[in-house]
C-alpha cells in the first residue's frame, strides 16, 4: 500500500514538474515571438525626457533612469544572458569532453597528469576563480566567458573520463581495436555516445548556475559592460533608484530567477529521462 | 604451412610472470586447443598475439605470423593484421557488441576499415555472412540486445570470419552459452573452418568442448605448457598427472563420479 502511495506521489510530482516546465517554456516561446514580431524599441536609445516613466501602452514595463524601454531591455537581455550562458556551456563541453575521453582511454601517466590539473582547478570555488580571472584579464563579456569555461570544463572532463573508464574494459572496445579501428574513431563512435547522455544531464543542471554566474559578475561590473542590456548589469544600473522605482530591480531579478528555475526543471527532467543509474537505485 | 608460430613467449606483469617461455605452432586449417584452468595464462597468450595486452603487461619472445614478428610490429601495421589475418571471438558475446550500434553497423565498420567496397556490395557480403552462420537477413537491422546469446555469438563469428582471416582465436566462446547453443556454435565453427580453411586457436577450460573437434591439444598449467600432442593422444594416453586430472574432472556421462579418481 505504502509503496503504491509513494509511487503515486512520485508520479504526481513528476507530472507537476513536467507541467511547470511546459508552462515556462511556452512563456519563453511567447517572449521570443514577441521579441521577434512586435518589439520595435532600441534598447540603447537614451531619452532623458522619458526617464523613469511608469507602465503605459508605449512602455509596458516603464522606462529606466535614462529613458530606455525596460521590456525591450529585458527581452534583448535574455539573448545576452541566456545566449552567453549557452555559449559558455557549449565551449566548456567541447573542451572538457574530448580531454576526458582521451585521458580515460589512454590511462597511465597522461591520465594522471590531466586529472591532477583538473583537481587543482576544482579545489577553488567557481565564483572566486571566475572573479580572479576576469579581474586579471579585464572586465568584459568575452573574458567572463573565458573565465567560466576555465572553471567549468573540469567537471565535464571528469564525467567523460569516469564514464570511459567504466566502459573501456568491456569487450566491445577490444573488439573495435581487433577490427582495426584507430583510437580516434573508437573515441567518437563507441565511447562518445555513452558519454553524451550524462553530459546532457550535467549541462542542463549547470546552465542555471552559469547564468547566475554571468549575471552576478555583471552585477559587480566584471561581465557585460553598459549599455549592454544584460540582466545583472541592469540590476546594478537600477540600484540608486531602488527606493523610488523598485520595479527597475525587480524585473531583471525576476527574469534571472525564472530562467534559473526553468533550467533547473529542465535539468531534473533530463536526469529523470536519461540517467539510468537513478532508475536502478530506486 | 604454419600460420602462427609462438616461440619462447613470456608474459609478465609488474610483479610476477603470468606465462613462462611457451612455444607452439599452429598449422593451416588446424583446430588447435589450448586447455587449462582459469588463471593459467591462456587468455593472456591470446591477447599477446594481437598486441592486446593491458598496458601494465609485457610480452617477450617471438610470435611469427606471415613472416613478421607480431610482438615487435608497430601499431599501424598491427592494425592491418588484426581483423584481417587474425581475428577473435570472446566468451562475453553480449559485451562484444557496442550496445547502441546495430549488427549491420558492426559489419559496416569492419568492412569500411579494411575493404574498399560499394555500399551495395558491403550489404550483400554481410547478408551472405549472416546466412552462413544460420541467421536471418533481418538481423542486420537489429540491436544486440534484441538477439539471444546464441544468435549474438553466431553474429560475432560471422563478423570475425568476414575478412577470411588465417587464424581465428576463440577465447572460451561457448562458456557462457547453454549446452544446446554451445553445441550449435561448435558445429558451426567446425563447418566454417572447413569452408574457409582458417586455423582456429580454441581456448577453453573444458575438455568436453574440444574432444570432438580439436586436432591438437596443448595443456597449460600455471603459465607453462606441460603437454602438447595430437588430440587423441592427449585424451587417451595423457603423459602428465595434471592432464589426467583435467580429463577426469570434465563431467561426462560415462564417468558420473569423477572425484574418487581425481585424487590419483
Amino acid at each position: 500500500m505504502e509503496i503504491m502511495h509513494a509511487v503515486n506521489a512520485a508520479l504526481h510530482r513528476t507530472r507537476l514538474k513536467a507541467a511547470a516546465l511546459l508552462f515556462m517554456l511556452s512563456l519563453a516561446l511567447v517572449a521570443v515571438l514577441y521579441t521577434l514580431l512586435v518589439l520595435n524599441h532600441d534598447p540603447n536609445l537614451v531619452s532623458l525626457t522619458e526617464r523613469l516613466l511608469p507602465m503605459s501602452l508605449g512602455h509596458p514595463l516603464g522606462t529606466d533612469h535614462l529613458g530606455r524601454d525596460v521590456l525591450t531591455r529585458l527581452l534583448l537581455g535574455a539573448q545576452q544572458t541566456v545566449g552567453y550562458g549557452l555559449l559558455a556551456l557549449l565551449i566548456a563541453v567541447v573542451v572538457g569532453v574530448p580531454i576526458g575521453i582521451w585521458a580515460g582511454i589512454k590511462g597511465g601517466l597522461i591520465d594522471r597528469i590531466m586529472m591532477r590539473i583538473a583537481d587543482s582547478f576544482l579545489s577553488f570555488p567557481d565564483t572566486i576563480v571566475a572573479i580572479v580571472l576576469s579581474g586579471l584579464l579585464g572586465a568584459g563579456i568575452e573574458n567572463l566567458l573565458l573565465a567560466i569555461v576555465v572553471v567549468k570544463w573540469v567537471s565535464y572532463a571528469r564525467l567523460a573520463r569516469s564514464t570511459v573508464i567504466s566502459e573501456r574494459e568491456k569487450d566491445y572496445i577490444l573488439m573495435a581495436r581487433i577490427n582495426g579501428l584507430r583510437t580516434g574513431r573508437i573515441m567518437r563512435k563507441h565511447l562518445l555516445p555513452h558519454v553524451i547522455g550524462h553530459v546532457v544531464v550535467l549541462a542542463s543542471l549547470d546552465l542555471g548556475k552559469i547564468i547566475l554566474l554571468i549575471s552576478s559578475l555583471s552585477y559587480i561590473g566584471l561581465g557585460a559592460q553598459p549599455p549592454a542590456p544584460e540582466w545583472g548589469a541592469m540590476l546594478n544600473d537600477a540600484r540608486p533608484y531602488f527606493q523610488s522605482n523598485p520595479t527597475l530591480m525587480i524585473y531583471p531579478g525576476l527574469m534571472i530567477v525564472l530562467v534559473v528555475l526553468v533550467s533547473n526543471l529542465l535539468g531534473d527532467y533530463c536526469r529523470d529521462k536519461f540517467d539510468v543509474t537513478k532508475e536502478v537505485q530506486s | 604451412m604454419t600460420v602462427l608460430s609462438v616461440k619462447q613467449l613470456s608474459i609478465a606483469g609488474p610483479q610476477n610472470g603470468v606465462v613462462h617461455q611457451i612455444s607452439f605452432d599452429i598449422q593451416q586449417g588446424e583446430w588447435f586447443a589450448l586447455v587449462g584452468q582459469s588463471g593459467s595464462g591462456k587468455s593472456m597468450t591470446a591477447s599477446a598475439i594481437g598486441q592486446l595486452l593491458p598496458p601494465n603487461m609485457k610480452a617477450t619472445g617471438e610470435i611469427w605470423c606471415g613472416g613478421r614478428n607480431l610482438l615487435s610490429l608497430p601499431p599501424g601495421e598491427m592494425r592491418e593484421i588484426r581483423g584481417k589475418r587474425v581475428s577473435y571471438i570472446f566468451q562475453d558475446y553480449q559485451g562484444s557488441f557496442t550496445p547502441f550500434h546495430t549488427i549491420g553497423q558492426h559489419f559496416e565498420e569492419v568492412q569500411r576499415t579494411h575493404l574498399t567496397l560499394s555500399k551495395a556490395e558491403r550489404r550483400q557480403q554481410a547478408n551472405s555472412a549472416l546466412i552462413s552462420v544460420g541467421l536471418q537477413e533481418e538481423m542486420y537491422d537489429r540491436y544486440p540486445a534484441q538477439l539471444s546469446g546464441g544468435q549474438l555469438q553466431r553474429a560475432s563469428i560471422a563478423i570475425a570470419l568476414l575478412l577470411r582471416p588465417d587464424l581465428l582465436i576463440a577465447d572460451e566462446p561457448t562458456t557462457a552459452l547453454d549446452s544446446m547453443s554451445s553445441f550449435r556454435v561448435l558445429e558451426l565453427l567446425a563447418k566454417l573452418q572447413q569452408d574457409t580453411g582458417c586455423a582456429i586457436l580454441f581456448i577453453t577450460h573444458d575438455l568436453r568442448h574440444v574432444r570432438k573437434y580439436a586436432d591438437r591439444i596443448a595443456v597449460m598449467k600455471d603459465g607453462h605448457i606441460i603437454e602438447t600432442d595430437a588430440a587423441q593422444q592427449v585424451l587417451h594416453q595423457p603423459q602428465q598427472s595434471f592432464t589426467r586430472l583435467l580429463i577426469h574432472s570434465s563431467f561426462s556421462f560415462g564417468n558420473l563420479n569423477p572425484l574418487p579418481s581425481a585424487g590419483e
